[in-house]
């Protein structure tokens, strides 16, 4: 997986293209927007992150020339600016999603993996599972170890999600937004109550725990040695 | 073309006005005296006509001997003509009199080598149709002397009478206006510095009592808002100030010296919470100077507000339980209005309503319509608040509990300041009341705006 980052701030570039390179992608980073739309439209990335404001051509001149050369690489704007038309602009002009900073890293990441996730055509899966834990999509049932498991609503969906991007760090945001729809960033500890009870449900009665907290980030479920 | 001064178009307004008025007054008086004169001169010759008529009541052709001198001798300045019924002149009584006179009876001016007369033309007997004319000439120079006389005087009056007003008026104009000048002199000395002067309202006339009045209305707010602005910067500042010393201290304290990995990690853990917490703070900062700025533009989709309410309080269950806390809904309505906003006002008010109500409490949001808009409260039980801290509940960075002052990881207190900024932008107003054990947040809308 090949991303491109055109980044001005050196500082952002950088730990950008560390941060993404560490979760597994290929990333080139480059600082000027003209160079960035020479290899935007070479067509050898999966993924473009466009800050707005950037020397020689800007952000949205990208993903035009981008479009008009009848490219639908997905494009992540940064953006420092808030404006409500700034979204609106960066999005009809071909943007696929936007963050504005200060934004938190794990945040960029489920954002990238969502963007990139989108266009394969994923097989239509009846059931996900991760060591013993079963989730049955089509009866909407959970199983662990053999036992069958209640969940509320809200609950298999967040545990669905958690299966879904299994090894994904989600942030608490991501998960507000995905699962009750709450497209704003809330200083409320809902989430955490909300996975809490998800552990004491799905972990507390087995010895090797699948739900974990990563500290300041987000929730993943992995399987990790014990 | 530069503009004139008040006191000056006041002044030249004056002055206008007082010609305009002596310049008719005098007219009017100098037409009056000359009718009066026209009214003597008739009655005079009128009177030498009958003496006239008797004195020559023998005349009957051009012939016959003419001798009105006893008549006229009394009059200097009287001439008289006597002419046949055909236009022949028959007598002249002096030799300087004018060839031609007009023939109809009655009176009338003239003007003849320089001597002004008044004519009166008369037949010597009446009662005969081809009866011999008399035309009675009086000499009225001295007359018309003295109305071109008055005529100079009257204009003379005019220009004095106008530039007497014109100089009073621009004094009058000049010591009128000084309340003007009065506050012309405080909006000068306005500066950012020095919102606090006001006009004094009650030594104003009346006519700019009122003006002075807005002005000290519109020195008020600015003051407010700018008083609200100084000090939300100054909160800044201090909000950011412990997460900053915090992060400034940990990371040289953990800086000084080599230590096991784990406390770096854990110091950097630290450091990430700070940050995140500012994050979120310079974000819901951002939104409300958009808010501010009248950027906060929602969507008007339609929306069923009870389903919304109902969302959030699934969304907020798990936390209710936890506080062992019950949350409701009653009512519903229909309202256009941007879902995202809305939700973010009401979990704003919820996330509240369930930090302040305590265990076994309970949580009641009820949806009330009515002819102009519809009504939201949400409303908790708990020990409620101090009346006069509600008002100041939206303010941002207001905490009702100065205890959660300085803890760094609690909320920055701008989430009501957020939810009133959503209400606004949608056209409602936000209330906070509290009484008798409850806490209610009352929201109105207008169903369209």
């Amino acid at each position: 997986m090949k991303l491109l980052i055109v980044e001005d701030q050196p500082k952002t570039g950088h730990y950008l293209r560390q941060g993404l390179a560490e979760a597994g992608f290929n990333v080139e980073w480059v600082a000027d927007g003209t160079t960035g739309q020479q290899l935007a439209l070479s067509g050898d990335y999966a993924l473009l992150i466009l800050d707005v404001m950037l020397s020689g051509r800007d952000g949205w001149q990208i993903v035009q020339a981008v479009r008009g050369a009848g490219l639908d690489t997905p494009v992540l704007f940064l953006t420092a600016r808030d404006a409500v038309e700034d979204r609106v602009q960066g999005l009809e002009l071909g943007g696929d999603d936007y963050l504005v900073k200060p934004f938190a890293f794990s945040e960029l990441l489920a954002r990238v993996r969502s963007l990139l996730r989108r266009g394969s055509t994923a097989p239509q899966e009846t059931s996900l599972q991760l060591a013993d834990l079963r989730l049955d999509l089509i009866r909407r049932r959970v199983e662990r170890g053999g036992q069958r498991i209640d969940l509320t609503a809200k609950e298999f969906a967040l545990l669905e999600m958690l299966l879904r991007r299994q090894g994904e760090v989600l942030p608490k945001s991501l998960i507000a937004s995905q699962v009750w729809d709450m497209n704003f960033d809330s200083d409320t500890n809902v989430i955490e109550v909300a996975i809490r009870r998800l552990r004491l449900k799905v972990d507390d009665d087995f010895p090797s725990k699948l739900i974990h907290t990563v500290r300041g980030m987000g929730y993943v479920l992995e399987e990790r040695g014990a | 073309m530069r503009r004139l001064s008040l006191s000056s178009r006041l002044a030249l307004l004056f002055a206008a006005c007082t010609a305009v008025v002596s310049l008719f007054a005098g007219l009017l008086f100098s037409g009056a005296s000359e009718a009066h004169f026209i009214e003597l001169d008739q009655q005079l010759l009128e009177g030498k006509l009958i003496g006239l008529r008797q004195a020559l009541h023998d005349v009957r052709s051009s012939d016959s001997e003419i001798r009105p001198d006893e008549e006229l001798s009394r009059q200097a300045d009287l001439s008289l003509r006597i002419s046949g019924s055909d236009g022949k002149r028959w007598y002249d009584s002096a030799a300087d009199l004018p060839d031609k006179l007009a023939q109809q009876p009655g009176l009338s001016t003239i003007t003849h080598a320089g001597t002004d007369y008044r004519v009166l033309n008369a037949p010597l007997f009446p009662e005969k149709p081809d009866s011999p004319q008399l035309t009675l000439l009086l000499d009225i120079t001295h007359h018309q002397h003295f109305l071109q006389r008055m005529q100079r005087l009257i204009w003379l009056t005019v220009g004095l009478s106008a530039l007497a007003t014109a100089l009073l008026g621009a004094w009058a104009a000049r010591s009128g206006l000084r309340p003007l000048r009065r506050m012309s002199n405080v909006a000068k000395g306005v500066s950012a510095q020095s919102l606090n002067a006001r006009l004094p309202e009650e030594s104003m006339p009346p006519e700019l009592a009122q003006l002075a009045h807005q002005f000290n209305a519109m020195l008020g707010r600015l003051d407010d808002s700018f008083q609200r602005l100084s000090a939300f910067s100054a909160d800044i500042a201090h909000e950011l100030r412990t997460p900053l010393s915090n992060l400034l201290t940990h990371t040289q304290v953990t800086l000084t010296r080599p230590r096991p990995i784990e406390d770096y990690r854990e110091a950097l853990h630290s450091n990430l919470e700070e940050l995140q917490w500012m994050a979120q703070l310079v974000n819901d900062m951002l939104y409300l100077a958009k808010a501010d700025h009248g950027l906060l533009m929602p969507k008007r989709e339609p929306l069923q507000l009870g389903h919304e309410v109902d969302v959030l309080l699934e969304f907020f269950a798990p936390l209710a339980e936890d506080a062992r806390v019950t949350m409701s809904r009653e009512g519903d309505a229909g309202i256009e209005g941007d879902r995202g906003m809305l939700r973010r006002a009401l979990s704003n008010l919820l996330d509240n309503a369930l930090r302040f109500t305590p265990a076994d409490g309970e949580i009641r949001v009820r949806i009330s319509e009515h002819t102009a808009g519809l009504r939201l409260n949400i409303e908790n039980t708990g020990d409620g608040i101090d009346p006069a801290l509600l008002q100041r509940l939206f303010d941002r960075f207001y905490r009702a509990d100065p205890a959660r002052q300085e803890s760094s990881s609690e909320h920055a207190g701008l989430g009501l300041a957020i939810t009133q900024s959503i209400v606004r932008a949608h056209g409602g107003q936000i209330r906070c009341e509290s009484n008798r054990g409850w806490t209610r947040f009352v929201i109105e809308l207008p169903k369209k705006n």
